[in-house]
């Protein structure tokens, strides 16, 4: 068996790799190790009569060039006609928020006024930094000439915003969100709701410098969020990709890759199967790719140890609950909401994120939930509800290590703070399912269980993940990864996969 | 009343002296106002206690910059260094950590903790010091401003870019993820011992309110290797007599070039006239008329103090507002009978004539720093300690020790409140000396005198706002053309003919005198002294 690309995983970047390249006039095969599509976007039944929608909650930030480039709204992508509400409950009050023009509409007067004060000045500044997330990396080490001109042009956009916004916005990527945040706004819960997606995922916590460059590119990118969430996104990805001829090989693990004279040639997989190929994009992540997939003596050894030291380090773990009820929320903003967070103050967050520091888990975990069965009753028996839920923080290096017990003691306490602020939910539960980051990587094969396949810290975000690595382009010839473990990073983007088909499509001569 | 002068400087610490001295050495009449009864600020040397001489709150200096000293020929004037040249980390248990000059003998202390991290130490120290020299060439000099369209500005900025770009990639690399990693996420690069990482770690966190996991506190590392590469003296040194000599050093430099110098002279506002400082008022109501006023003090001090609000446009002082100076730090000074032995490595041996810290590991740091994050000092604190008497016996009477405690974290803003901080004085002093009896268990009973000295004693007495030893934190977002607001980070301030000249402009604080060297210099090539 031969192909012009093989894609590892099927995941969403590897699907949009994959459909682009077919688009292209490739042919494409596809090898994903689970039975079924979508990696870490998948929708599962996790419990009898149960589904999610995915284990990532977030696709708000899915690139509407790929969209676009996909054609996927002929292959049924349709998406939320309004923008997504965030309740957030505390022991005292509650808040519903949303990036809508009128999204604070629900504050107080002054608090208002700063929520939209803010989102102006984020409005202001996205034309500056939306393009630097759906265009590869400006390449600064290189310095040649087209590098030059890449600066310069990112330099005039900016500089368009005008002195003022141009200052205000190189600020910002180096400071922690909490700070940054409480600049604009005169509410502590409303910083904590807007500091979680910010750490969401990653070894910090809102006091960590570096994390408002998070929440500075969550809002920059956000679109209407996709109806039906990752599951339907994937659903559209493969039929598109289908369409375009694009084989999928599902159950399908790879061994290594092979590599001659420096190229690589074609993939062995666990059952002794080799599949030949021109090229390979690796869209798992970059520990396993370099350190796993990648025969020995292929990289150098100063790539290797980079990868080594490549921080990915999961401290997410998805918990799904599965209700035979509705849930009720101490208010009635609950009652609506399709998206939770539970973060009373940035403090607790630090908190939260301060048991992993010491290897242990969050005794009072901090929640992004997601409730699909809002708009979709039919991913639960009748009446029944399904609560998605990403609690942070837990350590993928936990004290002893994870075993039933400790998975055990986790999901108590997401189902303690989720408790903390509803009415009987613990009779409503009907099953459960705990995700720690030993399990994401056992289960889905992301190394460290990092969900974002790598730290979104700074210095892997500018260069990810190395130097040799950082346009698509591996040093393995021929190699080309294109998972969240490239450029911009994780979350539902497609970006990484459609600028690694863009990248393999260019050093094959279009 | 000596008539009007060119200049007059606000506030005597070391970087007011040699802005001071800098502009009369090119033949401006210069004033230079001290509120204290002592010169140098927070670099100053006080005999509290009768025949001790402390270093009350700066107490080593690294980063003082060599051309100053050539250029003020501050050597003539009394300059004279101490080298510190080891560095002993203490444990519970085991002998201890020493790294020392001889590289050979470092490495066999290491060797003990992990063989690897051994082999590889001199190949940090190089990639160190390889850095050092490009960061110094960022100190040296002005900060750029990328957003300017000025062809100057422009020159400057594409200058900078290109000793960027002239950098080999690997190092290329190296300098970004300096500048924007965690001390320890860096150190791991190199190190897996995190009982050999700590101590490292530790000059990352200085002053700052981060933890040494913080993404960030990398790049301070690097002030470690200044010194070393200026050849001008080692990394750390003390001043003999104590810091306050560096200051009398610039003092004398200054008066030497005609500078007048007054101290107990306290200033109460900055006379703004037609937008534009043409004096200072002192606290006794008496008016002095300048060219131009330089302040030492910090941008909080300087434009929300000495300033009325309605001279600076609303946007500045918004950016003046948010300037972040949470102090984080204490001092503990301590006269002594006789010498404490260090359990772990008994003796007055050369391993305690440089600096001692305490912090036995990382978790112990973190832990320090998550008490002051929710508004309390640190239980079991970082501590660095040095006894200047060991090498510098003209400090304290023969067989008595001088002992200085760096503290962090103490936080300036605690739950109680700023102002609740002399209530919690002792109970912080106690946990500080609790600390270091739990090594030196013999301490306690040798105490002859205490100072101890929060961030909010060190805002009453220095006026650091918020007790921030740096004038201002050295957050990526609050150095270079940010520091200490976008567009006036050239020692400019909106107000004409006003100028900063202390830590809180760039390059930042630590004893290096630059912005003090810096800012007469701008003032000068533009004409406005």
């Amino acid at each position: 068996m031969s192909a012009d690309v093989l894609v590892i995983g099927a995941g969403h970047n590897g699907l949009v790799c994959a459909g682009l390249l077919a688009k292209a006039g490739r042919k494409v095969v596809v090898l994903e190790r689970r039975d079924i599509l979508g990696g870490l976007c998948a929708g599962e039944e996790f419990h009898p009569g149960y589904r999610h929608t995915g284990l990532l909650l977030d696709t708000t930030g899915l690139r509407p060039w790929v969209v676009e480039a996909l054609d996927l709204s002929r292959h049924g992508l349709t998406f939320e006609t309004k923008w997504p509400r965030y309740f957030s409950p505390t022991d005292s009050t509650d808040l519903c928020i949303s990036c809508a023009p009128n999204g604070g509409s629900e504050l107080e007067a002054p608090v208002a006024q700063r929520w939209s004060a803010f989102l102006d000045f984020v409005n202001r500044v996205r034309p500056a930094v939306e393009p630097l997330l759906n265009e590869p990396p400006i390449d600064f080490a290189s310095a040649g000439a087209r590098e030059f001109l890449d600066l310069v042009r990112h330099g005039w956009t900016a500089r368009r915003l005008g002195k003022r916004d141009m200052m205000e916005l190189l600020r910002i990527p180096p400071m922690s969100v909490a700070d940054w945040l409480r600049e604009w706004l005169p509410s502590e819960h409303l910083c904590a709701i807007w500091s979680l997606p910010a750490v969401s995922g990653t070894w910090m916590g809102p006091r960590s410098p570096g994390s408002a460059a998070n929440l500075l590119r969550i809002l920059c990118t956000m679109q209407m969020p996709v109806a039906g969430g990752g599951d339907a996104l994937v659903q559209a990805l493969a039929a598109s990709a289908r369409a375009r001829g694009v084989e999928f090989r599902t159950g399908c693990r790879v061994r290594r890759l092979r590599a001659h004279a420096g190229r690589v040639t074609g993939v062995e997989l666990e059952g002794g199967e080799e599949i030949a190929a021109t090229a390979v994009v690796a869209t798992c992540d970059p520990r396993q790719t370099f350190l796993d997939l990648v025969p020995k003596r292929q990289l150098s050894d100063t790539f290797e140890a980079r990868m080594v030291r490549f921080r990915q380090r999961g401290t997410t773990a998805p918990v799904n609950l599965a209700l035979k009820g509705d849930v009720h929320w101490a208010s009635e903003h609950g009652a609506r909401a399709h998206f939770v967070r539970v973060a009373p103050h940035p403090d607790d967050i630090e908190r939260a994120f301060d048991a992993v520091k010491y290897r242990q888990m969050s005794e009072r975990p901090v929640l992004e939930i997601h409730i699909p069965t809002r708009g979709q009753p039919e991913l639960a028996p009748s009446g029944g509800h399904v609560m998605c839920i990403l609690a942070h923080f837990a350590p993928y290096h936990l004290e002893g290590g994870w075993n039933d017990d400790a998975r055990a003691r986790l999901g108590e306490s997401v189902v303690a703070q989720v408790a903390r602020f509803t009415t009987g939910l613990r009779e409503q539960i009907a099953g459960m399912e705990v995700l720690t980051p030993a399990d994401i990587e056992a289960q889905y094969g992301v190394s460290g269980g990092h969900i974002h396949h790598g730290e979104h810290a700074l210095d892997q975000l500018l260069t990810r993940p190395s130097p040799e690595a950082a346009r698509y382009a591996t040093p393995l010839a021929g190699l080309y990864l294109g998972g969240s473990g490239a450029h911009p990073g994780g979350g539902i983007t497609g970006a990484p996969g459609a600028l690694a088909a863009r990248a393999v499509l260019h050093s094959s001569g279009g | 009343m000596a008539g009007r002068y060119d200049a007059i400087i606000v506030g005597g610490g070391h970087n007011g002296l040699v802005c001071a001295a800098y502009l009369a050495k090119a033949g401006r009449k210069v004033l230079v106002l001290e509120r204290r009864h002592v010169l140098g600020g927070a670099a100053v040397t006080e005999e509290l206690y009768p025949g001790f001489k402390f270093s009350v709150a700066s107490y080593v200096v690294s980063l003082f910059r060599p051309h100053i000293i050539r250029e003020l020929d501050l050597a003539r004037h009394g300059l004279s260094m101490i080298p510190l040249e080891c560095s002993f980390t203490p444990h519970l248990d085991g002998p201890g950590l020493v790294r020392w000059p001889e590289l050979a003998k470092t490495r066999r202390e290491i060797s003990r903790l992990s063989q690897k991290d051994a082999e590889i130490y001199p190949e940090f120290s190089l990639a160190m010091t390889r850095m050092a020299y490009f960061i110094k060439n960022i100190i040296d000099r002005p900060a750029p401003d990328p957003t300017s369209l000025a062809p100057s500005e422009m020159a400057r900025t594409l200058e900078f870019a290109k000793s960027f770009a002239r950098l080999d990639p690997d190092l290329f690399h190296l300098h970004s993820q300096l500048l924007t990693m965690s001390a320890v996420d860096f150190l791991s690069l190199w190190f897996e011992s995190e009982v050999l990482m700590a101590p490292m770690s530790c000059s990352g966190i200085i002053g700052t309110f981060l933890g040494v996991r913080s993404p960030g506190t990398a790049y301070v590392l690097l002030h470690h290797y200044m010194g070393e590469i200026d050849g001008a003296f080692r990394s750390w040194g003390f001043h003999k007599g104590g810091t306050g000599g560096l200051s009398l050093a610039c003092a004398r430099a200054a008066q030497s070039f005609g500078v007048e110098i007054r101290t107990e002279s306290s200033v109460a506002q900055v006379l703004v006239k037609d937008g534009a400082a043409r004096g200072v008022v002192l606290e006794n109501g008496d008016e002095l008329l300048s060219r131009a006023v330089f302040s030492n003090l910090d941008p909080n001090r300087t434009f929300l103090k000495l300033v009325n609000s309605s001279d600076l446009d609303p946007e500045f002082l918004h950016q003046i507002r948010r300037y972040k100076l949470r102090g984080s730090s204490g001092k503990v000074n301590l006269a002594l009978d006789r010498f404490p032995e260090f359990t772990c490595r008994p003796g007055v041996g050369p391993h305690v004539q440089g600096d001692l810290a305490i912090c036995p590991n990382l978790d112990y740091l973190e832990r320090a720093y998550d008490d002051a994050k929710y508004g309390d000092f640190s239980r079991r604190p970082y501590l660095n300690i040095v006894f200047p008497s060991l090498v510098d016996p003209t400090v304290a009477p023969p067989g008595k020790h001088v002992m200085s405690i760096f503290v962090q974290y103490a936080p300036y803003h605690i739950k109680e409140g700023a102002a609740a901080w002399p209530s919690r004085r002792d109970a912080f002093g106690d946990a500080v000396i609790d600390t270091v009896a739990e090594y030196a268990p013999t301490l306690k009973e040798s105490i002859l005198y205490k100072q101890v000295l929060t961030p909010w004693d060190l805002e009453q007495t220095f006026g650091l706002t918020e007790g921030n030893i740096f004038q201002g934190e050295l957050s990526l977002e609050q150095l270079m053309f940010l520091r200490p607001a976008a567009g006036y980070a050239r020692y400019r301030t909106p107000i004409k003919d006003l100028w900063l000249c202390g830590s809180g402009a760039h390059p930042g604080g630590g004893i290096m005198g630059s912005p003090g060297e810096l800012a007469a210099k701008t003032a000068l090539s533009a004409g406005a002294v």
